[in-house]
């Protein structure tokens, strides 16, 4: 599949964007650690060459007509050879792109929120790790290449939520997230170990080809590893049942939670998705549990966010949510529904991120309420930039946001069961109303609460705030704009993702006059309703599901998940396993062991009894030795 | 069952607990006593196998002379009764675990015999004839025999003397 | 017709096993050397009953010597066993010989 008239450039290009980070994060790592300017001038010196190599490989491959791939061999084992490589098409350049522009506006958006961070070195080479593992995880041409940058993601992710570790809670957090993302990737691993003793390849060309697939692995054993590699997915994107570490990695820096978990990390997993969308589609049953647990997520994490107090937690529901929402619609058949969705997101909900970071910054607190009462509305940036992102959240057109949920809401219309549908505009509504929600409170803020931010803990770092506005209201606005004109480019990028891709992603998109509409409506009714509860004059703040105290602890608890996972940490875990590890490793181990050493000791002992001269332990040996030669010689001979 | 098989059975007997007597017995004088009785037991034994000559021997050899030697030395040595442990387990457990291993030996051995099944035939070594033999074939072995004795008459003199003259005491002569 | 050697042998080995019993286990010097009397009479049976069994006059005649040699060893061995007494004081083989200095009258 070579394209020899392009092959050196592309070849370089992409290189370049994806090594350039890790240099960078060498050099920091190594050299510059008391230099923070120099340690960040290197970082966003990198990951801006990055992102002009990942512009220039866009337009240069623009209306591509098939994957260019570059590759060579790494390992070789008999009949399995482990290639290393570059993957060019349409969807990874386009993901390239997203990933390194967010990383780009991202890391200068720290240059104001960080400064005077102890760690600032440190902060730009671990975001140089990042950068390195995403970029390259986008345009890796195989499944094993993609779990190898996939865990050092997820390593980035470790070191950045725990950025201050000092905190007890961010460390707590970091390996929360870790472990949690860590079962995911056991079972992706799994799959991707027994997809290649069917296959002897896991290259996503091939899989992605579903004449290879379908000679090869038995339709059992493709939905087996589809499920398992689909654990991964839910691990990283923290889907339902593993969704819980995502709003405890809210303890990292906010550009952390913009640029992670929210726009690139977490999409890792929906990228996959994208990615073996070929190999996913032959299996119904798949696509049956990927929009099951989309729907949960999205449904479950919706109410969570209705009843958070803290910005970046009801952001951080808010991805999971969303993300759930994109699985629906890859679920649903359309691939390029759900890659749009991704795009889109990444963007809007960055700059809700950044925008918090904004409140965060100047009012060293979390809490939505503290920041409104504090007068949260004067930053007049940071407001309009999240009323812009907030609206395309909600699906307010002409938004971008707007666009790529009708894609999905479509998507999920044409299919047999309604009860899709229907699940899908529910969370959206609730999205809407939780947004505005939020958006409502600070705006209008009430006076003298009693109950002041108590699970709120403010990012503790120094503050400066005239030094970073600048630079972040910058970034916000660059945001905010992109936000603004990416839905008129779905056409473009859909005739661009379909020309390359083929047949894998024309399901049909039912584009129903009446959907715009309704969706549109539907986000209105949310908004009027936030409206009433929140916005208005005299009103009491206290949404509907608060009026329901068990409902409201329900939801606050995040449906009790933490809960019961720690119940069976305890139970399962710490009293079943690991006591019986224990158990062995003492008695068993060290007892075989010590036993050993025991019975030397007890056999140097009787052997030292046999020497002290006791004529009559002598006669014994004698004797026994006597016996000894009797038997041999009476029978040898 | 002849004659002579009941009464290689009664002997044997006697010699026996004899034996376990003079093995277990607590004082010194009961077991030379208990061992003299195994030995008459051994010498009719030997009458019994044909060896006359020997019996005789034996009995005033072996239990004339050298038991009666053992009485001598137990007399002069004052040993008290130890209470306590009679047989320590240390040492009784190993002893008793070889005597089963000899005995499986023994038996093992005596199985790959295979004429030893049959009865003996009575016969005799009229003395006689068994000096006539014993000059015959193993005078060489005789003089030794002689010599030996001269030395252990020498060793044991010496033995006792030289304690004798070491502590000064006016003691007991070794015999 | 007397027994079978058989029944001859397994009397000797019986009695050697009594003997060694005898040596190993009772915390007496003088009674190790009785064990080996014993021992060297379980010997003579043996070699008595086997010159019977295959009507030969060697094993009888090795009796004798047996004799001549348990004779001459009883005698040194009863002469070193004084001496041990007269030098410590005690006939237990277990004791530390370099420690007792007593009773060496």
């Amino acid at each position: 599949m070579l394209s020899t008239l392009n092959a050196p450039i592309s070849l370089y290009a992409a290189a370049v964007a994806a090594l350039m980070p890790l240099l960078a994060f060498g050099a920091i790592m190594v050299g510059t650690r008391r230099h923070p300017r120099l340690s960040a001038a290197l970082s966003i010196g990198a990951v801006s060459m990055s992102l002009s190599m990942a512009i220039f490989l866009l337009v240069h491959h623009w209306g591509m007509a098939k994957p260019l791939v570059f590759q060579t061999t790494w390992l070789v084992s008999g009949r399995m050879s482990i290639p290393l490589g570059f993957l060019l098409d349409p969807a990874s350049l386009l993901m390239l792109t997203v990933v390194a522009g967010i990383s780009f506006l991202v890391q200068i958006y720290s240059l104001g929120y960080m400064a005077g961070d102890p760690g600032f070195s440190r902060y730009y080479g671990c975001m140089s790790l990042f950068a390195w593992a995403m970029l390259t995880l986008t345009i890796s041409s195989s499944l094993l290449q993609i779990f190898i940058f996939w865990e050092l993601v997820g390593l980035a992710s470790y070191l950045l939520i725990g950025f201050w570790f000092e905190k007890f809670s961010a460390s707590e957090a970091g390996k929360k997230a870790f472990v949690m993302t860590r079962f995911g990737d056991v079972a992706f691993l799994l799959g991707l170990v027994l997809l290649w003793l069917q296959l002897g390849d896991l290259d996503i060309v091939h899989l992605n080809n579903p004449d290879i697939i379908v000679q090869r692995v038995s339709p059992g054993m493709l939905t087996l590893t589809a499920l398992l590699i689909f654990g991964g997915i839910v691990g990283k994107s923290a889907q339902f049942p593993l969704l819980t570490w995502l709003p405890d990695a809210m303890e990292g820096p906010t550009p952390v939670s913009a640029l992670l978990h929210s726009a690139t990390m977490v999409a890792a997993g929906v990228y996959l998705f994208s990615r073996l969308f070929g190999f996913f589609v032959l299996s119904p049953v798949m696509l049956t549990v990927c929009l099951t647990i989309g729907t949960l997520s999205l449904v479950l994490s919706s109410t969570m966010a209705m009843v958070a107090r803290d910005i970046k937690q009801v952001w951080a529901f808010s991805t999971i949510s969303q993300l759930g929402f994109m699985l629906m619609g890859l679920g649903a058949g359309s691939l390029y529904a759900g890659f749009f969705h991704l795009m889109t997101h990444a963007g809007f909900k960055a700059l809700l991120f950044l925008c918090a970071g904004v409140f965060i910054h100047h009012y060293e607190t979390n809490d939505m309420f503290e920041i409104s009462r504090k007068g949260g509305r004067t930053l007049k940036s940071a407001m309009i930039c999240m009323l812009v992102a907030g609206s395309a959240l909600s699906g307010l057109p002409p938004l971008s946001g707007f666009f790529s949920k009708e894609l999905i809401l479509g998507r999920l219309l044409a299919l047999d069961n309604p009860v899709w549908f229907i699940a899908g505009a529910a969370g959206a509504f609730l999205t809407a109303y939780y947004t505005f929600r939020l958006i409502f409170i600070i705006l209008f803020p009430r006076p003298a609460e009693s109950t002041a931010g108590k699970d709120s803990q403010p990012d503790h770092h120094s503050h400066q705030v005239a030094a970073g506005a600048g630079v972040m209201s910058a970034v916000l606005w660059i945001l905010a704009a992109i936000t603004v004109i990416l839905g008129f480019f779905e056409t473009p990028i859909h005739h661009f993702l379909e020309t390359a891709l083929g047949a894998q992603s024309s399901l049909p998109i039912a584009h129903r006059g009446w959907l715009p509409l309704a969706a549109g409506l539907l986000a209105f009714l949310a908004i009027g309703l936030a409206w009433l509860e929140f916005g208005r004059r005299g009103a009491s703040q206290v949404g509907f599901v608060e009026r329901l105290p068990a409902l409201a602890k329900f939801f606050s608890q995040r449906w009790y998940l933490d809960h019961l996972y720690r119940f069976l940490l305890d139970k399962l875990v710490y009293k079943g396993i690991s006591r019986l590890f224990t158990w062995n490793d003492r008695r068993v181990i060290d007892g075989a062991l010590d036993g050993l050493g025991m019975s030397a000791v007890g056999l140097g002992g009787l052997i030292a009894r046999l020497h002290t001269g006791m004529i009559q332990y002598r006669l014994m040996v004698m004797f026994a030795v006597v016996v000894v030669l009797i038997l041999y010689f009476g029978f040898s001979g | 069952m002849t004659l002579y098989s009941i009464l290689f059975y009664l002997i044997a007997a006697l010699i026996l607990c004899a034996t376990t007597a003079a093995v277990t017995r607590r004082n010194m004088v009961y077991a030379v006593i208990y061992l003299v009785l195994s030995f008459f037991g051994t010498a009719m034994l030997f009458y019994l196998l044909g060896a006359p000559f020997l019996a005789a021997l034996e009995i005033i050899i072996y239990a004339g002379a050298i038991m009666v030697l053992f009485l001598f030395i137990i007399m002069m040595i004052h040993m008290e009764e130890k209470p306590g442990t009679f047989f320590p387990s240390r040492q009784l457990l190993p002893a008793l675990a070889l005597s089963g291993l000899y005995l499986a030996a023994f038996v093992a051995l005596v199985s790959t015999d295979k004429g030893g099944w049959r009865p003996l035939a009575a016969a005799q070594a009229l003395p006689k004839e068994f000096g006539i033999y014993l000059y015959n074939n193993h005078w060489l072995s005789i003089e030794i025999a002689s010599t030996l004795l001269l030395v252990a008459l020498i060793a044991a003199l010496i033995l006792g003397q030289k304690i004798r003259r070491r502590t000064g005491a006016a003691g007991k002569e070794a015999p | 017709m007397i027994v079978p050697f058989r029944h001859v042998f397994l009397l000797s080995g019986l009695l050697f096993v009594l003997g060694m019993f005898c040596t190993l286990t009772r915390r007496n010097l003088v009674m190790i050397l009785l064990g080996v009397e014993i021992m060297l009479n379980a010997a003579s049976v043996a070699f008595v009953g086997s010159a019977l069994r295959w009507q030969q006059m060697e094993g009888q005649a090795l009796v004798l010597f047996i004799l001549a040699i348990a004779a001459t060893e009883v005698s040194v061995g009863l002469a070193l066993i004084v001496a041990i007494y007269r030098r410590t004081g005690s006939i237990d083989p277990d004791v530390q010989w370099t420690q007792l200095e007593e009773g060496s009258d």
